[in-house]
């Protein structure tokens, strides 16, 4: 009965959240404007008893961010029409309206975010805007002939146009010139210091690093701890080898500019983001590992150009592989041809590979999600109010490919398969989600959370996902109120290592709580990772069911909670799910000598796609070639047992 | 020259020179060359004036350079050639088109001049520096953005709505009649990821977490003692509030910088609005099926 009431209230939370999100009609507030007032900036005073802030918890709290985001300083959300400033993305993500590039209004349904970072591409920064702009030298440059136009056949056409000419390096050096890349990076940090806001919402100066070897994505963002950064970003024209980025941060560091970079889209690397060599073929050593390291601790795995966990062919017995997978180079409709070393699973399998049999570890990376957003929309990747991410490419749901052709109201017979469409916008997911354990909401407590690795991801909802791991917890800790305490004294959390084992297994403390405005939970899982003669394996194993069903300890299989969604009104099933999974869990096949990562994956029951709710809207069927219904779910960063110190 | 022809031919001259002279005295003869001769001379004068195109030492540089830009090399004299004629031909080919007035009715042509326009005012409309006495006003008038959400501290026991049967809602009610007969100790719930006792959050965050029911509790609770049970999408909870703050109002001087940035955009914009409405006083719109006002 209690559900019910607890279902309803959901609703209502989530319908109040609502209210004025898309397609608005009306100006958009504030669009591409200067700085609006930032208003009420720390304006409750701080109480100066303590050198915290209010929110401060030493047992950390939750907070929920974007660490990728683009606004018109990008080159290629300029091309796509976007106009809104750095400061519009922070207003989005603090819950305000802003103005989309087709004229609608946008706004996050789920509230507001605790943090951000935009993340614009440190190529060309600035310069589109210049371009376009007839008081600016750059103006008279032919390049400018037919860039902006608000046709999205001709937005394609420009967009192409710039990647090739960048990629051939023949992009005119005026597009790169300092002082107009210099103006774009001045605006980015004041936007960032107008709109931090301690306690509240925390900013971070970053750019977007943008290296494509033929096109084989290496890209990676580059966040700043504090308002000291260099002069200029260090960009892919300079050097595409990310091992020179490293090399920079490391001397970026030696004067005082703490920074660390996080790749993305390995997915679209064609297996080149986790080669096990060094980008000019020789092979990795020790100094490369810690170089790497030390500069990337953390790995994006999932966004809306698809999800970089795990590809199905590389794990055939993860019935879960199959999630929100693009297979195509980022920026172009040309096919991967290489998974492995494109996936984030299998490179966390290499890193502790290459632990045991040459001593270092390149790839042991903690997870976030992030949206890459170039709307400056920050975390927008709720399904239900999605509108993709390139302005005027893919603002309609017709651009999308969710509704049929032409206006029509079936679907022809024969539908273009999605994989081989012109746009790769269907194959494109409503996810990426940052998650960060923080003792408070501020820049100095998230970037430790981040540098540490105490981070998860999620595909778009607000789930929060706990882990430890220790030899001594106590076998009732789940069932403490002061668990958390007691796994901080007794144990690791996520990110960290475990030391190794006196003959005891070690126990995992799993804990997930849903996002009240999305699903039920449906099944927490651990994937855990290992080397064992001289290969390295993996397992999923389910660890928490659902619905009190009895967890299978031989197949590690929670049986199906048989929650499904009406379709035709994307209403889930009623009374399937819990709030909450909680559990302590003893791996049965730990060996105290076998090297393994452990990581937690919580699974939300289905629930409609985003193509759904763009069909169901329209009145139309779903896209028959696009799967209908997703299970939402969230990632936490691995940790790892290391036998020998 | 008349005498010439007279003395060249002088046997048949005489009366050809008498009509001759007669032409010559009639002023309409006079009115009709001095017309042919100013004529050819504005013809002439004319033909030295025709429109110039000019492609000056600033200009062949640019189309050097940006041939060499896409080319990576510089052009050779023929290729140089080519582009000067290009650019040549284009200039001509606009100018006509100008000219025969094709640039109406181009809606890119339309667009682009408008943004032109409006960069252009854009420049010229920035607002002086405001005194201190207009951004007290300005603040006082927007003082609402200036307001923080009010914040509360309190404790809470948890009832997760995974218990079975319904139990959650009966052990929170049986929680809360042993909380309210012995009022030391407090009631014990189940764990909870969020925090079990919150310091001067704010009920903005509480909203986002929770939910609109569990702000009105621990917005009305009494202070220090506990209230509940309240459901949430979670389960049920007893909440016992410690100290609540009402919301602030941050002090113009706290402020200034960010009062100053919004007047001036307040300026800017009534300033382009402005702009728009004397352009509006300047032509008269016409809109098929609306009538004319």
């Amino acid at each position: 009965m209690e559900r019910k009431v607890g279902r309803r209230t959901a609703q209502i939370l989530a319908s109040a959240a609502l209210v004025g999100v898309l397609g608005a009609a009306g100006a958009a507030p504030g669009q591409g404007q200067k700085p609006p007032a930032a208003p009420a900036k720390s304006a409750a005073p701080v109480p100066a008893k303590s050198a915290h802030l209010a929110s401060w918890n030493p047992d950390r709290n939750a907070y929920f961010g974007d660490l990728h985001v683009h606004t018109m300083l990008s080159f290629d959300a300029y091309i796509f029409n976007v106009r809104a400033t750095p400061d519009d993305a922070y207003r989005f993500a603090r819950g305000e309206a802003i103005g989309h590039a087709n004229g609608m209004n946008i706004r996050l349904a789920g509230g507001p975010l605790d943090f951000t970072a935009v993340t614009d591409h440190s190529e060309y920064m600035g310069a589109m805007r210049e371009a376009n702009d007839p008081s600016r030298p750059l103006h008279n440059s032919p390049l400018v002939q037919g860039l902006f136009s608000p046709d999205p056949a001709a937005i394609s056409a420009a967009f192409n146009k710039i990647v090739g000419l960048s990629q051939a390096n023949q992009m005119p050096k005026d597009f790169s010139a300092p002082d107009v890349a210099g103006r774009a990076w001045k605006e980015v940090q004041e936007a960032a210091a107008r709109n931090n806001d301690p306690g509240r919402f925390t900013t971070f100066v970053a750019y977007e690093y943008t290296s494509a070897p033929d096109g084989r994505n290496l890209h990676r963002n580059v966040i700043f701890r504090t308002p000291k950064v260099p002069e200029l970003p260090y960009t892919a024209l300079v050097s595409s080898d990310p091992e020179n980025l490293w090399k920079t941060m490391d001397q970026w560091r030696a004067k005082g500019i703490d920074v660390l970079a996080i790749p993305h889209n390995s997915n679209g690397s064609d297996g080149l983001m986790f080669e096990t060599t060094r980008r000019d073929g020789t092979p990795m050593d020790k100094a490369y590992a810690e170089l790497r390291m030390r500069n990337e601790p953390l790995v994006e795995i999932t966004q809306i150009k698809g999800t970089s966990e795990v590809h199905p062919s590389l794990a055939p017995n993860d019935e879960w592989a199959n999630f929100e997978i693009m297979e195509r180079y980022i920026g172009s409709n040309k096919q991967v041809t290489k998974f492995h070393g494109s996936y984030v699973r299998e490179a966390l399998k290499d890193g502790i590979l290459m632990r045991e049999q040459k001593g270092f570890n390149p790839f042991k990376m903690g997870f976030i999600g992030s949206s890459d957003t170039h709307n400056a929309a920050p975390g927008s990747v709720e399904e239900r109010n999605y509108f993709s991410k390139v302005g005027r490419s893919d603002g309609t749901a017709a651009q999308r490919g969710s509704v049929p052709p032409g206006g029509a109201k079936t679907w022809p017979a024969v539908v273009p398969d999605s994989n081989q469409a012109l746009a790769p916008f269907q194959a494109w997911g409503a996810s990426g989600l940052a998650g960060v354990w923080a003792e408070e909401n501020s820049r100095e407590a998230i970037f430790a959370a981040l540098r540490r690795k105490e981070t998860f991801a999620t595909s778009g909802p607000r789930i929060r996902v706990r882990f430890f791991a220790g030899y001594d917890f106590p076998d009732d800790l789940a069932k403490r109120a002061d668990l958390v305490k007691t796994a901080y004294a007794k144990g690791v959390p996520m990110g960290g290592d475990l030391r190794p084992s006196a003959g005891k297994a070690p126990k995992f403390l799993i804990w997930g709580l849903r996002d009240p405005n999305s699903g039920y939970l449906q099944r927490a899982q651990i994937v855990k990772g290992w080397v064992e003669n001289g290969k390295a394996r993996e397992q999923v194993f389910d660890v928490a069911c659902s619905d009190k069903l009895a967890l299978n300890k031989t197949t590690w299989r929670c049986p199906d909670n048989g929650a499904g969604v009406n379709l035709a009104t994307c209403e889930p099933d009623r009374f399937k799910g819990d709030v909450e999974l909680r559990t302590l869990w003893t791996d049965p096949t730990f060996k105290p000598k076998q090297r393994a990562f452990y990581y937690v994956r919580i699974l939300e029951n289905p629930s409609c796609r985003w193509s759904t709710w763009d069909a169901l809207r329209n009145g139309t069927p779903p896209n028959p070639t696009l799967a209908k219904t997703i299970m939402e779910r969230a990632w936490s960063s691995p940790i790892w047992y290391e036998p020998t110190a | 020259m008349a005498s010439i022809s007279s003395e060249t031919s002088p046997e048949r001259g005489d009366g050809a020179m008498r009509i001759f002279r007669r032409v010559a005295r009639e002023p309409l003869v006079h009115f009709l060359l001095i017309g042919a001769v100013l004529f050819v001379g504005l013809e002439s004068f004319q033909a030295m004036r025709r429109p110039v195109v000019r492609i000056d030492a600033q200009d062949l540089e640019q189309l050097a350079n940006y041939w060499q830009i896409q080319m990576q090399r510089p052009p050779n004299k023929d290729e140089l050639k080519h582009i000067i004629d290009d650019r040549i031909d284009e200039e001509l080919m606009a100018r006509e088109a100008l000219r025969l007035g094709l640039d109406k009715g181009d809606m890119i042509i339309r667009r682009r001049l408008a943004q032109k326009m409006a960069f252009a005012t854009d420049d010229t409309a920035q607002a002086d520096e405001p005194t201190d006495a207009q951004l007290k006003a300005y603040y006082s008038k927007t003082a609402d953005r200036y307001a923080a959400a009010s914040r509360v501290s309190f404790q809470q026991a948890f009832f997760s709505g995974d218990r079975p049967n319904g139990g959650a809602q009966k052990a929170a009610a049986q929680a809360m009649e042993r909380a309210e007969e012995d009022g030391r100790a407090d009631p014990a719930g189940d764990p909870f990821i969020f925090p079990l006792a919150y310091q001067d959050v704010s009920v903005q965050d509480l909203l986002r977490d929770y939910g609109a029911a569990f702000v009105k509790t621990v917005s009305t609770a009494p202070l220090g003692a506990w209230a509940g049970p309240v459901v949430t999408p979670y389960g049920f909870h007893l909440v016992k509030v410690t100290a609540r703050s009402a919301p602030t109002q941050a002090s113009f001087e706290s402020v200034r910088p960010q009062v100053r940035d919004a007047y001036l955009a307040d300026r800017r914009a009534e300033a382009n609005a402005a702009f728009l409405k004397s352009l509006h006083k300047r032509y008269r719109v016409i809109v098929a099926g609306v009538p004319d006002s």
